[in-house]
């Protein structure tokens, strides 16, 4: 319950967002927790969690986290998974991080 | 603005199909790692953004990704076994040319060991033997007959292995021995930090042995490992024949393929190739052999246990040749090489299935040397020839000493779950001693009783169980047959009581009962005797393990010696009874065979093994009065623990016996009560180490035929003697020479201390 009323929140708060863009960029991190999250790091892998924290360093915690990696290098290649719960990812090996939202979400997000 | 964002949108849409992880419904994956970083930026030292639900501690316990200690999942060189394999990390053949293929080869065999010692030490299979990519894809080998057969013979042994530890498991479950290893911790965190590890990985070893999910452990074909290795020695042993022949310029007796192409090395290469390959068909019919039922393989694996002996010492020499070929590749450090050769073998990976060991994390593994794992598999054989050339007795008493004798060897897993196999087979002792005829035996009981009802007692079949989990848990290692066997003592009380009742129930008020009613009670009375001395004879086991473990700290050793002393004096006690019930029955057959009157009267002796323990209670009680007696005079300084009390100690050792009431009425108060007075100048009037001393002279005798109990009792009069000296040297120095510092050592025996008088 709380988790949709935050989510709700954070439509509501989002599209303030996309209308002002002086929001501070902590406040709008805050906005992003509890969503899905995609986080690729320096080995290939990926990993999609739930947003649990952040901390200055940019070390980030996905809880329920699962485990995508491509058997092979070269690409297109089929894909393992596995779950891996609660998951600590340092800011030393993320490559890239990616959430999902709705089109029109997405550029509220990319400025700023 | 726009057109950036949806350029942008468009990699994220490809991010999203190269990786096929789908996002929501009509949504994308929009790129946030510039407003992260913004964010970062903006946070303060230390802050964190969260939501209500976080929990900082649960938090710490986050999989941490990329930390090869937790994440297993880490990306190796390659990304998967196929992958390697078409990147030519594991070719078949090796090389093309025949020579460098063979050294290769010989590389492979030696890691092979090497990483089957280490699994053997505690490793995960998937990350020792199967990091092997040959061992993991059985049919790109079968054009390399060589490499295929010993693949094959690998992957069989394995699967043996792993099948006599898993029989053998006395059913723990991670959780439940990680629990076990937490009170164990307790136990030890303060004293003896630097063990931990080592107890640790003793409590799990078991657990990680067994697990080979996912595992091609049963290649196609593999059963047939020895027709196939049969063959291959058959050929090279051919073309060892050939080339000796060759070279003293005799005639060639048939046209066979050299093994390789360098004549000079020929011989070498044969030679050491075929003690390889010998020491694996061996090693596997030991296997195989010893795990026939009834102990009737035994003698076979003697034989076969010789052999791989013999064979692994012309593996160990054939490093010579090996290294000298190699010699071009590295000189030094050979000594922590896995190969005999010591260059490094073609074909391993442990990255590749190292998340095939989930649940467990990944352990960072250093693989044993080449040298090492030698050592290791001549120890193992070592103690399977121990094991093989057990006479099976079917006396209890003469098993538990040989389990006993044995664990002071420290075997290894492996050992240790072919031993215990061997013991308890279809619940009976060897597969072939029902247990009730092992009581029997055990407790002195008339003959008669072998087919008596009373067998079928509740009570009865219940002990049987006690007696066969006792013999599964001596079998286990110390940390963990020492948590058992101290769980194990309330079962055993438990059972005595109940018995008891039985007893009193039945027998309560007779007289002039029926011979038939008079032999169950008899039967009744002999077994209850000898539960209670199995219980303490448990006890002392207990307690002695913990030095062993390394348990306990000098402060402790005087309520620890004081503990072994009240339950070896119980355990005497109920020795002796039995042991003068079973005379008592004897005689009685003499008596009414010969009827001479002067048998009856002749004189009573105590029988030897209640004089054996005897001695050792007058060394326990020594030791605590002499470590009494140094507190009461201060001159052991006791620092007084800033944890727990000495009574909370007493409480922590010794819970799981006073949860048994083992011995009854004992407790912290009566320890007090016996050692508050122990001051020196007693202490030299009445010198336990004295009497400890002379028993176990007199008694040497009467173990002439037992070397064990012989070199027991000469350990125990060298510390008698050296504690008797040390005792009197205390009582005429002590008074007036401040400067005597006292402390204990396990020089000359491994429980009992010895003192040590020093001036500092």
């Amino acid at each position: 319950m709380d988790q949709e009323a935050e989510k709700s929140s954070i439509q509501a708060e989002t599209s303030e967002v996309s209308n002002s863009d002086s929001s501070d960029p902590v406040t709008r991190v805050r906005n992003l927790l509890f969503r899905q999250m995609l986080v690729g790091i320096k080995d290939g892998r990926f990993f999609l969690g739930t947003f649990h924290c952040i901390d200055k360093q940019g070390n980030i915690i996905l809880q329920d986290a699962v485990e995508y990696r491509s058997t092979r290098r070269s690409s297109p290649s089929p894909m393992e998974q596995r779950c891996l719960g609660l998951i600590l990812i340092p800011s030393s090996c993320r490559s890239s991080c990616h959430v999902d939202c709705a089109i029109e979400e997405q550029l509220s997000l990319l400025k700023f | 603005m726009a057109e950036k964002g949806a350029e942008k949108a468009a990699v994220d849409v490809s991010v999203a199909q190269r990786t096929s992880i789908p996002s929501g419904e009509s949504a994308v994956w929009a790129d946030v790692s510039p407003l992260l970083e913004a964010a970062c930026k903006d946070l303060g030292d230390g802050d964190l953004v969260h939501g209500d639900n976080f929990n900082l501690f649960a938090a710490m316990s986050a999989l941490e990704i990329m930390d090869p200690k937790m994440d297993s999942g880490m990306v190796g060189k390659y990304y998967s076994v196929d992958e390697a394999v078409e990147n030519g990390a594991a070719p078949v053949p090796i090389s093309f040319e025949k020579t460098v293929d063979v050294q290769c080869t010989i590389d492979i065999m030696d890691h092979l060991l090497a990483c089957e010692a280490t699994w053997h030490k505690g490793h995960s299979l998937a990350q020792t033997v199967f990091s092997c990519i040959y061992l993991l894809r059985p049919d790109r080998t079968s054009s390399h007959a060589l490499l295929h057969s010993y693949c094959r013979v690998i992957r069989a042994t394995c699967k043996a292995v792993v099948s006599v530890v898993s029989d053998a498991r006395t059913h723990e479950t991670v959780g439940r021995s990680f629990l076990e290893l937490k009170q164990c911790c307790n136990d030890l965190v303060l004293q003896f930090p630097e063990s931990l590890e080592e107890k640790r990985k003793s409590k799990i070893e078991e657990d990680l042995f067994t697990m080979a999910y996912g595992l091609p452990l049963d290649g196609d074909g593999d059963e047939k490992c020895l027709s196939l290795l049969n063959a291959v020695e058959e050929t090279i042993s051919r073309q060892l024949r050939a080339c000796k022949a060759q070279s003293s310029r005799r005639r060639v007796i048939e046209d066979v393929e050299p093994l390789q192409t360098n004549l000079d090395l020929e011989e070498g290469y044969c030679k050491a190739l075929l003690c390889r390959l010998r020491f694996r068909k061996h090693f596997y019919h030991v296997l195989t052999s010893m795990r026939r039922p009834q102990g009737r393989g035994l003698e076979l694996a003697r034989k076969h246990i010789a052999s791989c002996i013999t064979e692994l010492e012309c593996v160990h020499k054939s490093s010579k040749f090996l290294r000298a070929i190699a010699s071009g590749t590295c000189e030094d450090g050979i000594e922590d090489k896995t190969t005999a050769s010591g260059s490094q073998p073609i074909g391993f990976d442990a990255s590749l299935n190292c998340r095939l060991s989930a649940p467990t994390p990944p352990r960072s593994i250093k693989i044993l040397s080449w040298k090492k794992a030698i050592e290791y598999f001549s120890k193992l054989l070592h103690h399977l020839d121990i094991i093989c050339s057990y006479s099976l007795e079917p006396l209890l008493e003469g098993v538990l000493q040989f389990v006993v004798q044995f664990q002071k060897s420290q075997p290894d897993l492996v050992a240790r779950a072919h031993l215990q196999l061997l013991l308890v087979q279809d619940g009976k002792l060897y597969g072939r001693e029902s247990i009730f005829s092992v009581i029997t035996r055990a407790a002195a009981l008339p003959d008669v009783t072998k087919n008596h009802d009373i067998q079928k007692n509740e009570y009865i079949m219940q002990l049987g169980q006690l007696v066969i989990n006792m013999l599964k848990i001596l079998c286990t290692n110390a940390a963990w047959q020492r948590r058992k066997l101290g769980k194990m003592l309330q079962d055993w009380r438990v059972i005595y009581v109940q018995l008891e009742l039985v007893f009193r129930k039945d027998f309560g008020e007779v007289s002039g009962i029926p011979d038939d009613e008079n032999v169950c009670m008899k039967i009744f009375q002999h077994i209850l005797v000898w539960v209670e001395e199995q219980t303490y004879w448990i006890a002392s086991r207990f307690l002695i393990l913990g030095f062993e473990l390394e348990l306990y700290s000098p402060s402790e050793y005087c309520m620890v010696y004081w503990y072994i002393y009240v339950v070896l004096i119980k355990l005497v006690e109920k020795k002796h009874i039995k042991m003068a019930a079973r005379n008592d029955t004897s005689k009685q057959k003499v008596k009414k065979k010969r009827e001479s009157p002067k048998d009856a009267a002749r004189e009573y002796r105590v029988p030897p093994a209640v004089l054996f323990v005897q001695c050792q209670i007058f060394l326990v009680e020594g030791l605590t009065m002499m470590l009494a007696a140094l507190k009461n005079e201060h001159m052991i300084l006791q620092s007084p623990s800033p944890f727990n009390t000495e009574q909370e100690r007493f409480i922590q050792h010794f819970e799981l016996l006073q949860k048994a009431c083992i011995p009854d009425h004992v407790s912290y108060p009566s320890f007090k009560e016996s050692t508050t007075y122990a001051r020196f100048s007693t202490l030299v009037m009445y010198n336990y180490f004295k009497d400890a001393q002379r028993i176990a002279k007199e008694v040497k005798s009467s173990f002439s035929n037992d070397p064990e109990k012989l070199a027991e009792l000469r350990k125990i009069e060298q510390v008698a003697e050296h504690n008797s000296i040390a005792l009197n040297l205390i009582c005429r120095v002590g008074a007036l020479d401040r400067s005597l510092k006292v402390s204990f050592e396990f020089s000359h025996h491994p429980y009992f201390a010895t003192a040590v008088v020093k001036r500092s």
